[in-house]
């Protein structure tokens, strides 16, 4: 998969986590942002990764901004985000999720 | 989750569909149905996003043991056909069609599930469908579109776009919607299937929430579309039997268990024969009492 | 549950509403000047339909915020509408974006994923999103073992390159190993970003030690220094000028191993002049300011501005002795476009 353009998807409302996927060529660059990051950093880090890997991005910059959410929304989020960076949300990749 | 035809439906929870904190929450209030939303609440820029949302909620949050309902986007929209798709995957109870005008626009939508429910090994008739009904259209309709496939589990009316399509509003009377009411009523229950109320959304009018529920439950409706968790309570304390009921409903039961141990065929109480409806209407309620606590399993009575 | 919907400003009722909701927030300043720069502006709707927050976007700055907390969760409503904000910006495919606000709350939007670039005791200068500043330092090039060289930085808008600007480049690139020289990417002057940044490149191509770039968002901004570019009261330019300063000096600077930046004497300018005092204040002792005498020409001081106003009464023969020849060829070549930019009420007195 190649990313096209910037993506973003979710808000920055309580129990949301807002994904912004960009062009990188350094493997997924994940800058978390999040308030239980200490407790749940690593776990929310691994669903992000493993739902880019599974779409097919190796390489991207990310950045995570966490208000809270479960690793369903984070899954979502992450799906939505890189479907619109790589301009194929006409075509929901459910089998990612 | 597998759609089941009959089942009490007092209350129809609405849920934004891009909304993480309101989906999470949805299965703790209690509420009959919960109807996660991409239509009106979802902005047209994120109509991707709720749907991936929606999807991934249906497999794993738990909506504690509610009906799960989803209203895709209408079919003259080209968000329809993914998110059908992507229902019928994530293995919805219930799909309502918003603004449902003919029986073939119900027809259509359960080939569409057929089909995708062929593309991914689903059997067939899993999934039920509903209709939301919001114009004057639909309304004369509501016969057809009632009876338009065995999978329909009910007619909504829809109160805002009824009445914008109408040239009126929405007044605190109802009066604006008797005709709607009583028309998608009638065609509901010719059908044998249920009955919705449309929402009413001013929060701080109590007493005009209870007026109109107990207007649209004395009409016979099955239940109440809602947009704010607070009103579900509301709402099952208008549709509670009263004791005398519950008792008359025990003995229709007690009446069936002495003539099956008789090994009679026919049923009857108090000198009358017990038919279907009769049944039926036992049965409706005593689930509804046990929904809201008022009996416990072996029947008593706990309410006042 | 609150509802986002656009509000529209320019109906008076509701820009009379958006006023009054605002000013008792604690925030008044409704010039037209700034609210001419809007582009949109948001409004948060509670269940009785009452105003009860907005925000407004200017270009890729987001700006007049403010929500009221009564009887919710506090920072609900906040976050709802700069995710509004933002998905607005989104839409708009701007993915980079920028907020100035009081310092107090400064924190409220660090908790929304913005980073802190630059505060005074007033005010604070946050991004969001991407490519961001660090993507930015990282693009642009660089020298073998650049923190042990003598580094230098200068920011001009070139409107269009002189020989005054090519002079102070070339002391600059004299003294040291590097020397950066950011033009300033915000267009709102006679000579497009694209034509300002070409003809600098074009001027100073010569010169092996010297780096031109965009300054993008980050110095002499539209974000940053607003005032640079409209007419604006001193105590405002006084704090964006801070800023700007602080974002050199904390973010651009160090990443770049800048020591000293030049600038042009400024005796013209109100502005700029301004600009160079905070610049001295702010940048020494940790970076050494330099500045450096105007060039002349027969006797006669070279600035953009007089380049400008032979623009406009087409003297192309005075225009010759100030510019190099590639800015003096681009302008021959485009004379009567520039002369129409002119005539459609491009300020030419400005900088």
């Amino acid at each position: 998969m190649e990313i096209k353009t910037t993506g973003v998807a979710g808000t920055l409302e309580s129990s949301d986590i807002q994904i912004m996927i960009s062009k990188g060529s350094n493997g997924i660059e994940l800058d978390l942002d999040s308030e239980v990051k200490k407790a749940y950093g690593d776990q929310i880090t691994k669903v992000i990764t493993e739902t880019l890997q599974k779409f097919g991005l190796e390489n991207a910059k990310v950045k995570a901004t966490d208000k809270g959410a479960l690793d369903c929304v984070i899954k979502a989020r992450t799906l939505a985000a890189a479907q619109r960076a790589t301009e194929t949300s006409d075509e929901p990749e459910l089998e990612v999720l | 989750m597998t759609y089941v035809k009959n089942r009490l439906r007092r209350t129809m929870m609405f849920v934004p569909g891009n909304n993480p904190a309101m989906i999470k929450d949805a299965g703790i209030y209690g509420a009959d149905s919960i109807m996660l939303d991409l239509e009106d609440s979802v902005s047209l820029t994120e109509k991707d996003a709720a749907r991936l949302l929606v999807y991934e909620a249906i497999k794993t949050v738990d909506f504690g043991g509610a009906e799960v309902v989803v209203r895709v986007n209408g079919q003259d929209t080209p968000y329809y056909d993914q998110d059908v798709k992507a229902m019928v995957k994530a293995g919805v109870d219930v799909i309502r069609l918003p603004k449902t005008e003919s029986a073939a626009m119900i027809q259509k939508l359960v080939k569409d599930i057929e089909k995708w429910e062929d593309e991914f090994g689903i059997e067939h008739g899993t999934i039920g469908v509903m209709a939301a009904i919001e114009s004057a259209k639909g309304v004369l309709h509501a016969p057809e579109i009632a009876e338009a496939s065995p999978l329909m589990m009910g007619l909504a009316v829809s109160g805002e776009d009824y009445t914008a399509d109408m040239h009126t509003r929405r007044y605190p009377d109802g009066r604006e919607l008797e005709f709607a009411r009583n028309m998608v009523l009638q065609a509901a229950r010719a059908a044998d299937v249920y009955a919705f109320d449309t929402v009413f959304s001013n929060m701080k009018d109590t007493e005009g929430f209870y007026r109109e529920t107990n207007y649209i439950h004395e009409l016979g409706y099955d239940g109440k579309s809602l947009v704010n968790p607070r009103q579900i309570q509301m709402v099952n304390k208008v549709f509670n039997p009263t004791k005398e009921e519950i008792e008359n409903a025990q003995n229709v039961q007690n009446a069936i268990r002495e003539a099956k141990a008789k090994g009679s065929g026919v049923i009857s109480m108090n000198g009358k024969m017990v038919d279907k409806p009769v049944v039926e209407k036992a049965n409706r309620v005593l689930e509804t009492a046990k929904a809201s606590n008022l009996i416990d399993e072996e029947g008593n009575y706990l309410g006042e | 549950m609150d509802q986002v919907v656009d509000l529209y400003l320019n109906e008076p009722a509701t820009r009379k509403r958006w006023e009054s909701f605002l000013s008792k927030l604690d925030l008044h300043n409704f010039s037209e000047r700034e609210i001419k720069v809007i582009d949109h502006t948001l409004g948060l709707l509670d269940e009785d339909g009452k105003l009860v927050g907005t925000g407004s976007i200017a270009g890729n700055v987001l700006k007049y915020i403010g929500v009221c907390n009564e009887g919710v969760t506090a920072g609900a409503r906040f976050n709802k509408i700069v995710t509004a904000l933002q998905q607005y910006l989104f839409n708009e495919r701007i993915f980079h974006s920028f907020v100035y606000t009081k310092l107090k709350y400064s924190s409220s939007f660090q908790h929304l994923g913005f980073t802190e670039l630059a505060h005074t005791d007033q005010a604070a200068f946050l991004e969001s999103g991407t490519p961001n500043v660090e993507d930015y330092l990282a693009e642009l090039p660089k020298i073998a073992d650049q923190a042990n060289k003598k580094v230098a930085g200068i920011v001009m808008n070139a409107n269009p390159f002189t020989l005054g600007h090519r002079h102070l480049v070339e002391v600059a690139s004299q003294k040291n190993d590097l020397v950066y020289v950011f033009v300033v990417a915000t267009d709102r002057s006679l000579f497009n970003s694209q034509e300002r940044l070409q003809l600098v490149k074009q001027g100073l191509r010569d010169l092996p030690n010297v780096v031109v770039t965009s300054s993008a968002d980050y110095m002499v901004s539209s974000a940053t220094f607003p005032a640079y570019f409209l007419k604006s009261p001193e105590d405002l330019i006084k704090t964006q000028t801070t800023i700007d300063a602080r974002v050199f000096k904390q973010v651009i600077a160090p990443k770049l191993s800048i020591t000293s930046r030049f600038l042009g004497e400024e005796p013209k300018s109100y502005t700029t002049n301004l600009y160079n005092e905070t610049l001295k204040q702010e940048l020494e002792p940790a970076i050494a300011v330099k500045i450096i005498p105007r060039l002349q020409v027969n006797s006669e001081v070279v600035t953009a501005t007089q380049v400008r106003q032979e623009i406009k009464t087409g003297n192309l023969e005075a225009i010759k002795s100030f510019v190099p020849g590639s800015t003096f060829e681009f302008i021959k070549e485009n004379l009567a476009e520039l002369q129409r930019r002119i005539k459609e009420g491009m300020n030419i007195n400005g900088n």
